[in-house]
């Protein structure tokens, strides 16, 4: 029922939100220099399964995606290997510069344990209710299926809808008669 | 021009009053850390720097990161010093200033005054370099002072686990005449992985050069570095022209030179050595040939206009001569049209058997002629042609 749902809700309203993502303010920390965050977030590249976004120094990863609009969000895509894909995923919406320091100081909008299944595409539902006015989503990948020290991902995809924002760039000055 | 900020990790331990540093190390780690406070905010006005000191009771921190530079000079001024040098905790403290910086589009930064021996062992230092990397701060070490078994191991051990795209430096200062803020000016350290901090570091070496309060041409590159640059970048033109003719001079010298030896073989060295070097100056290796043909023939003020027909008259009974003459003019006709004219009169068949046949001691039926005006561009024809003439000549 509830996969029912997701896959229905998908063709519903809900759309990739990966148009509304505000490229200039990306970051990840701990990524590898050879395995970037652009691997698994950008169109093409995430569909490669020869590209992963991997990390480096540990096996955790901090990703800040702001957007150029408030969206809602309803589910999340992370692909990734059996062993090495993300295991524990931690969710956080409009808090900025968050370090592996302080994502233990206050409780995340949405915890996410993926499965085999999830790993394969299957999506993600995340709580309704704490996601309905998000400008920036940090997602904190905790640890790895096999508890290996690096965490390879393939995939991330975003699905939601947005909410009427006025685009500032879209303003246009009204000419004086 | 890269928007950073900078914490300054100062070593201010007992073994800072040693003097194999003029006057003392703590002077110079103190000159160097000004230029350094210098370099980082001139390179980008919304730099921030902040200083701490690692010995004394414990890690004090002095500035958090600003960008008033009067503030981070003052704080060096009446520093005490005393014991023992903490790296780690200074790292850690480091660390967490930079944390708390006001812009957080500032990349981070941490630089390091290793003078004194290092207690801690080479694992907790590759542990903190991992937490700096994981957090994306670059490290600069700047080890000098204390030489102690094991210290640059460590150190280069710390770099490497912090290094991410050769964002993190190391520099070893043993101890010299050199200030230690002159070595650091070249590194990257200041240059700042080769760029932005460069105009500064540029104006600091040229007022370090002049002297102490003495600048370069008499202008003080703070009060006006457009004029100083100016000045410099001229001096550095005139010093490349001057380069350059004295470079030929003494290329007319060693053709000279060559054409004053009787010895063969010498002479063609020099011819080979001489066309090698002008491989890389085509224009006025015609120029110079020529020139020491003339000499060689005894020709006064010979020019390239008349350079031509003097180079035709291939002098000498000398073939190796010719033979190396024939080498560097195919050397250059390979690069430039301009000697065309001359390998084009070279390469006239009937005008070189004519002018070999006409030369006192060669014989045109001599192998090494026929050798030599075979290897001439493009005659081989015409030379195969001469050949069979000739035989049926000889065998009557």
């Amino acid at each position: 029922m509830a996969t029912a749902e997701s896959a229905s809700a998908i063709q519903r309203n809900q759309v990739d939100l990966l148009d509304f993502i505000d490229w200039s303010g990306v970051e990840c920390l701990n990524q590898s220099s050879g395995h970037l965050l652009a691997n698994a977030l950008k169109q093409g590249y995430r569909e490669d399964e020869g590209l992963n976004l991997e990390s480096d120094a540990d096996e955790q990863l901090l990703i800040y995606i702001p957007f150029t609009q408030v969206v809602k969000l309803h589910s999340i895509v992370v692909k990734g290997s059996e062993e090495e894909g993300p295991k524990t995923v931690k969710l956080f919406t409009n808090r900025q510069h968050m370090g592996f320091s302080n994502v233990n100081d206050f409780p995340p909008s949405d915890t996410v344990v993926l499965s085999p299944d999830n790993l394969k595409g299957k999506p993600v539902v995340v709580k309704y209710v704490k996601f309905q006015n998000v400008r920036s989503l940090t997602i904190f990948i905790e640890d790895n299926q096999s508890g290996s020290e690096i965490t390879k991902v393939q995939k991330i995809a975003l699905y939601g809808s947005t909410v009427e924002t006025t685009d500032m760039k879209g303003l246009k000055k009204i000419e004086e008669h | 021009m890269v928007l950073e900020a900078t914490m300054i990790c100062v070593d201010n331990s007992e073994w800072m009053r040693n003097g194999d540093y003029s006057p003392s190390r703590f002077q110079v780690q103190a000159d160097a850390v000004s230029l350094v406070c210098g370099a980082k905010t001139q390179s980008n006005p919304e730099n921030t720097v902040g200083i701490l000191t690692m010995a004394g009771k414990g890690v004090r921190v002095l500035a958090t990161p600003t960008s008033d530079l009067g503030k981070i000079l003052s704080c060096m001024h009446g520093l005490e010093m005393g014991g023992e040098m903490n790296l780690a905790a200074g790292i850690l403290i480091a660390q967490l200033a930079l944390k708390h910086r006001q812009n957080k589009n500032q990349q981070q930064r941490i630089i390091v005054f290793a003078g004194s021996p290092i207690k801690h062992e080479k694992k907790a230092l590759e542990i903190i370099g991992k937490k700096l990397k994981k957090n994306s701060v670059a490290l600069d070490i700047v080890d000098f002072g204390e030489e102690e078994d094991g210290k640059p191991e460590k150190l280069e051990a710390l770099l490497a686990s912090v290094n991410n795209n050769d964002a993190s430096h190391i520099v070893h200062v043993p101890p010299s005449q050199n200030a230690l803020s002159d070595v650091l000016i070249s590194t990257p350290v200041f240059t700042g992985d080769g760029e932005g901090g460069s105009g500064f570091a540029a104006t600091t070496a040229a007022a370090a050069a002049g002297g102490v309060s003495d600048f370069d041409f008499g202008v003080d590159p703070n009060i006006d570095p457009e004029l100083a640059l100016a000045l410099r970048v001229s001096m550095e033109e005139e010093r490349a022209r001057q380069e350059a003719a004295a470079k030929k001079a003494a290329e007319e010298a060693s053709s000279q030179e060559k054409g004053e030896d009787a010895q063969p073989q010498s002479d063609s060295q020099n011819a080979t050595s001489t066309a090698t070097e002008k491989v890389s100056d085509p224009m006025d290796e015609d120029d110079l040939l020529k020139e020491a043909l003339a000499l060689s023939m005894n020709i006064p003020g010979s020019d390239s206009s008349a350079g031509d027909a003097q180079m035709s008259e291939a002098s000498n009974d000398d073939q190796e001569l010719a033979l190396a003459l024939q080498m560097s003019m195919q050397d250059g006709s390979k690069e430039s049209s301009a000697p065309s004219d001359v390998s084009k009169v070279l390469g006239d068949q009937s005008f070189m058997s004519s002018i070999i046949s006409s030369l006192p001691g060669v014989d045109p039926n001599d192998p090494n002629v026929k050798n030599l005006l075979a290897s001439l561009p493009g005659q081989s024809e015409s030379q195969q042609k001469k050949d069979e003439d000739e035989k049926p000549k000889d065998e009557k």
